[in-house]
């Protein structure tokens, strides 16, 4: 037996190892630049003759209680994403450290060009987070994060957590980092990104970007966000309102809120092996404000109004899937259940890409007004 | 001492940590690029060859009527046999152990300590492994089993992924797209290593049938762990994605976010230390075995030392992660050779001893 002080010393011996061994890789809280968001954004080299720039923009909220700025901005204009991080250091004192990234921003034109080397470098490291957000932005990034938005918290923080509310009401769709990379490896899907644009003094939502792999390609308007939720996803709670004017039913106004809804992809064969798509969707949900000559108090009028709201929906969707397919975006995820209904050499020797714009695709609705306030 | 014996329970939860590990992170990836779709499947089918495997060896203790492995090969095997036998077994399951070792911290360099010197993060798992291993296997086996409940609620992590778990994604497609059968087979099995080590336990169990159950609930247990991760791992990543993902393990921690803190699979990666010291441990405590065998005089402490700076020395070879992989390959293609290959050999020593008495 080894007597108990000698014991005693090989555990502070072990202990102080154990401490020491941190020092190489030591990191003190107040000298370090936690991005907090990234932008990323094309610089175009105007008739210069040389390749085009790529200028990040990047925001570091300040840990310093006494000091009194809150953040940091800084932007460097490189010629690839993997150099700014050298050059953004050289405009600091702290160190910068990506493990706390919550959002990155691209761009339109950069996104039009192709994000997929950055989302390569973004899930390589394995201090960048999978929930990390990607979005799309109209306009100018550095202008964007460099902005003093009076009203709202810090552009980061602001954008954060307007994209975290917005998606959770189902107007935009989560996505992360971990999201975009699962639909963009996928062969039967295509992966979407939530746009944003400055907008006086505030940041709004301006729409659904569509991708075809890594790739912008067409975008969707935010007052059809929620028609694109209800075709790419279930979800529990989701508010639009409708405009039943554009089918000629005089001036009829409603907000549909509270809205469930279920969709089904159903993959069908023609008698010579063409293949047709049904896309069946349930919704479910209140009416609390309804302008129009109905009485929604009544059972008869109720169904009808459950009818124009079906045909609404129905013909809004059918649209959006025509552009979908005409700007071969896959978004909603046709090809997993086309992919599905196949046997395995059938989908490999389909060329999905090619097909995916050619096939004929029904929408059917069906609306179920669960209740419409306490006054008939 | 000699009083205290294993009780089924620890034999179940000894063999569950000894095979369980770093291999999991990047289980779910090897499955897809050696199984194709669906390749989770392949682990119910090697997970069976697992347990034939355990099964022969429930037949060398039920031969042997409870006789050690050692007393069972010196009946009829000469000395000059046997040593060189012993020492290869003996390095084989020492140099296991420490490469387990340096795997699980070079990951954790890669993920938390870029600059420190792997070797000096693998000092500090080794003084662990060397106390457990010093304490005998009565106080390892409870050791691993507190190590076991420690790290046993990590399974109610599942539960985050359900909401973007889908079914479209896991495909009707089963085994198709770009295979290979064969060395994955072999690859994912060495997952599955560590239950040989049961062969050791012999002398410091109860007698009777249930130390052989044991073992094999402790193989199932490993089994349903494995299949649950990589199932979740099929329909939460897309295909494509899961074949470029080298630890998708670890990504799945890292997608974790509680209201309070987000970013915490550095530290979920730390319990992982638990399940890869159980696993070292029981190597070199097996290796010790055997040392000891060859060298009754020799004190345990003075051997577990010995062994470790030797392996330590050996660790210091492979320097990248993917040469480290290598070795592991390696080294588990060797430990199926001896699971397999140890008890067949020691049925028939009994069988000829058998027939010879007859």
């Amino acid at each position: 037996m080894i007597p108990l002080r000698k014991k005693a010393l090989l555990l502070q011996l072990f202990a102080a190892l154990l401490v020491l061994s941190g020092c190489g890789d030591e990191k003190i809280l107040e000298r370090l630049g936690f991005i907090h968001t990234a932008g990323y954004e094309l610089v175009p080299a105007e008739n210069s003759g040389e390749p085009d720039k790529l200028r990040v923009t990047i925001a570091v909220p300040k840990a310093d209680p006494e000091g009194k700025i809150k953040r940091e901005t800084m932007t460097a204009v490189v010629a690839t994403s993997k150099e700014a991080r050298i050059e953004l250091s050289r405009q600091t004192e702290l160190s910068l450290v990506s493990g706390q990234l919550r959002s990155t921003l691209f761009g339109a034109a950069l996104a039009r060009k192709g994000i997929g080397e950055h989302i390569d470098t973004f899930v390589r490291d394995p201090a960048i987070s999978q929930r990390v957000k990607i979005t799309v932005v109209n306009g100018n990034v550095q202008h964007l994060l460099n902005k003093r938005y009076a009203e709202h918290p810090r552009p980061g923080q602001y954008i954060d957590r307007m994209l975290d509310k917005e998606a959770e009401a189902m107007m935009i769709p989560n996505v992360t980092l971990y999201d975009f990379t699962r639909d963009y490896y996928d062969d039967g899907i295509d992966a979407v990104a939530p746009i944003i644009r400055e907008k006086g003094k505030d940041i709004t939502i301006d729409g659904i970007a569509l991708f075809q792999g890594d790739r912008y390609v067409a975008r969707i308007d935010p007052d059809d966000s929620l028609i694109f939720a209800i075709l790419r996803q279930n979800f529990k709670r989701g508010e639009m309102s409708i405009n039943l004017n554009s089918l000629g039913y005089g001036k009829e106004k409603l907000l549909f809120s509270s809205m469930v809804s279920s969709r089904k992809i159903k993959v069908n064969r023609g008698e010579n092996g063409g293949l047709s798509v049904q896309i069946r969707m349930l919704v479910k949900g209140s009416v609390l404000e309804y302008v129009g000559d109905l009485k929604i108090g009544e059972e008869e009028d109720r169904h009808k109004l459950e009818k124009r709201i079906a045909e609404y929906l129905t013909s809004n969707a059918q649209k959006m899937i025509d552009a979908m397919q005409r700007h071969k975006a896959d978004s909603i995820g046709i090809g997993k259940h086309v992919r599905n209904s196949m046997s395995y050499t059938e989908w490999k020797s389909t060329n999905w890409d090619e097909l995916y714009p050619n096939i004929e695709v029904r929408c059917s609705t069906e609306v179920v007004i669960k209740n419409f306030g306490k006054f008939m | 001492m000699a009083k205290e014996k294993l009780y089924p329970f620890h034999v179940t939860i000894l063999t569950y940590m000894t095979q369980t590990g770093v291999v999991m992170l990047s289980l779910p990836r090897i499955l897809a690029e050696n199984f194709g779709y669906n390749g989770w499947m392949a682990l119910i089918g090697l997970s069976g060859i697992a347990a034939l495997n355990i099964f022969i060896i429930s037949l060398v203790y039920r031969l042997g009527k409870g006789k050690s492995i050692f007393q069972i090969m010196e009946m009829s095997l000469p000395k000059f046999v046997l040593y060189p036998l012993y020492s290869f077994i003996a390095c084989i399951w020492a140099v296991t152990g420490c490469i387990v070792a340096k795997n699980y911290v070079s990951i954790f360099q890669m993920i938390s300590f870029n600059t420190t010197h792997v070797m000096l993060l693998k000092i500090m798992v080794d003084i662990l492994v060397y106390f457990l291993v010093i304490k005998g296997i009565y106080n390892i086996s409870k050791a691993l089993t507190s190590f076991y409940w420690v790290t046993s609620w990590m399974y109610l992590i599942l539960f985050f992924y359900f909401k973007d778990f889908e079914w479209a994604r896991m495909t009707p497609f089963f085994f198709s797209g770009e295979t290979h059968f064969v060395e994955g087979s072999m690859s994912v099995f060495t997952s599955f290593i560590g239950y040989e080590l049961s062969l050791l336990l012999f002398p410091y169990v109860e007698k009777g049938k249930k130390f052989m159950r044991a073992v094999q609930i402790g193989n199932l247990l490993t089994t349903l762990t494995y299949i649950i991760i990589c199932f979740i791992c099929f329909g939460f990543y897309s295909f494509e994605q899961l074949k470029l993902m080298v630890y998708p393990m670890l990504d799945l921690l890292s997608y974790i976010k509680l209201p309070f803190i987000e970013r915490i699979d550095n530290l979920l990666f730390a319990f992982f230390l638990f399940t890869t010291v159980s696993t070292i441990a029981m190597y070199i405590w097996a290796s010790q075995e055997i040392v000891k065998r060859m060298i009754p005089k020799a004190k345990v402490k003075v051997i577990v030392i010995l062994i470790i700076m030797a392996v330590f020395f050996i660790a210091w070879i492979p320097d990248t992660i993917p040469e480290i992989g290598e070795w592991l390959q390696y080294l588990g293609y060797t430990d199926t050779v001896i699971a397999f290959g140890l008890p067949l050999m020691l049925i028939a020593i009994l069988l000829v001893n058998k027939r010879a008495r007859q």
